[in-house]
């Protein structure tokens, strides 16, 4: 598991983690990402059961166990939170941030230290120390009850599925020529999001963010034009195909 | 395990006891299953004494010897439905413990994975105070997990026990039902026979459930 510093100032770091040489084959490459403060630590999407370990011994070359207050899961896909039985023995005292409408669900992963706290529909904030961070909502992209997670500081949004590639473990960190990485993406998008008008909506609200890293839960990072590129093709691509156009 | 399947305690065809090679959290549902079935056939069994009752009153005088022996196909099938429920509620206890005890032991080897994987870290011993609640976790999960099986082989033994009676209760009903008459006499051999092969087939279930148990201990 390797680990990337993306973002610090005085105030907080924003670290990824992924490119997992040892993950098996079978399972799809993943992004983590952690936000440490001063005295606490926001781990978002920490993965499935089979990166536990592999996440564990990378966070914990970071940051003490104890500084990891806060976990944040996007949604309830089991390559986001399924690890949560694990890091309910690692992190008895955390709390795990995720939409509402999974509460019974993730629980089935395992939960009995942790404390879940619902965000609601309409998204809302989180301050760590002095760190302030928004839940932004990205319903339907894909799970119906989803959000990203933007950092206003450190112009960061991890944007969970939205953006994500299929691609080898192996491959960069960032994208560098956007028409050769839509190929990538196309399919993804096409049939893990069902609705253009969450789609639609999504891209309209995060237009009016100002953004310099987009950060996808699997593949590469947008930064600077590619962000731009990403919105105005996200927005132009027919999601939701059915019958014969199912991709 | 195999030696003990193949060995002589162990009368069962080859092919019917390779399928108890289960998983151990696996086995505990698999004795709940097998109770389960054991106290619908006691249901049966108690069905058979009321029909015996019946016959018996028919019969009248001539099978006056057989209508105390109904009492004791029903008590027996009242045991049977008791100790099997009984077995079932702990096979469901023991299943419980079961799964917390694999998600013990897969949180202990993901932490000893850790252990070794971020051995250089300065902060890996701020995973010690987790990890030491894991092992006492799992340490408890071991000690019920035993305290479990031995209840649970008791109680197997107990029910087993008690079964050996329905041999003496069906020769019994042979004698008292061929003093009953020509009439009533394939009726209440009948009920000989479904006595007799209830307490056969829940002996099956107990048996291969006793077989299960030997392999978790």
């Amino acid at each position: 598991m390797k680990t990337h510093k993306l973002f610090e100032n005085n105030s907080h770091t924003w670290l990824m983690f992924g490119r997992d040489d040892e993950k098996p084959n079978e399972i799809i490459d993943t992004n983590q990402y952690m936000v440490v403060s001063k005295s606490n630590a926001l781990l978002m999407d920490p993965g499935g059961i089979e990166l536990f370990s592999a996440m564990l011994a990378a966070v914990i070359k970071q940051v003490p166990a104890e500084k990891i207050t806060h976990l944040f899961a996007s949604h309830q896909d089991p390559d986001i939170i399924s690890s949560l039985g694990l890091w309910d023995q690692a992190l008895p005292s955390a709390t795990l941030h995720s939409p509402w409408i999974w509460e019974g669900f993730i629980r089935h992963f395992g939960m009995d230290n942790i404390t879940y706290a619902p965000i609601e529909d309409e998204g809302g904030e989180i301050k760590i120390d002095n760190v302030l961070l928004e839940y932004i909502p990205a319903h339907y992209l894909h799970s119906s009850g989803n959000f990203n997670v933007y950092d206003r500081e450190a112009k960061i949004l991890m944007s969970g599925d939205i953006g994500a590639a299929l691609e080898a473990p192996e491959a960069p960190l960032f994208v560098d020529d956007f028409e050769e990485h839509i190929p990538k993406m196309k399919m993804f998008h096409q049939r893990w999001m069902p609705s253009n008008e969450a789609k639609n909506d999504w891209v309209n609200r995060v237009r009016k963010l100002d953004i310099e890293m987009l950060c996808p839960q699997h593949g590469r990072i947008f930064k600077g034009d590619n962000i731009k590129h990403f919105l105005d093709w996200f927005e132009a691509l027919e999601v939701g195909l059915t019958g014969k156009n199912l991709p | 395990m195999s030696e003990y399947i193949s060995g002589e305690k162990n009368s069962q065809p080859q092919e019917y006891c390779q399928d108890i090679d289960y998983n151990y959290f696996v086995a505990a549902a698999v004795i709940a299953a097998k109770l389960d079935q054991a106290t619908t056939i006691a249901q049966q069994l108690s069905l058979t004494a009321s029909n015996a009752r019946a016959v018996a009153l028919r019969a009248g005088e001539r099978a006056a010897g057989f209508r105390p022996l109904t009492d004791f196909i029903d008590r027996l099938a009242e045991i049977t439905i008791t100790a099997s429920k009984k077995i079932n509620l702990l096979a469901a206890k023991l299943s419980k413990t079961s799964a917390a005890k694999v998600r013990a032991d897969n949180a202990i080897k993901h932490f000893n994975l850790v252990f070794t994987k971020a051995a250089d870290s300065p902060f890996i011993n701020s995973l010690d105070s987790a990890f030491e609640h894991c092992k006492i976790n799992q340490d408890r999960l071991t000690r019920a997990y035993q305290r479990q099986i031995g209840q649970l082989s008791e109680e197997l033994a107990m029910l087993s026990s008690e079964l050996r009676n329905a041999v003496i209760l069906a020769t019994l009903s042979r004698v008292e039902a061929s003093q009953a008459g020509a009439q009533y006499q394939d009726a209440l051999i009948n009920v000989a026979d479904n006595v007799e092969g209830a307490a056969g087939k829940i002996k099956e279930h107990i048996k291969y459930s006793q077989q299960v148990v030997s392999t978790l201990q």
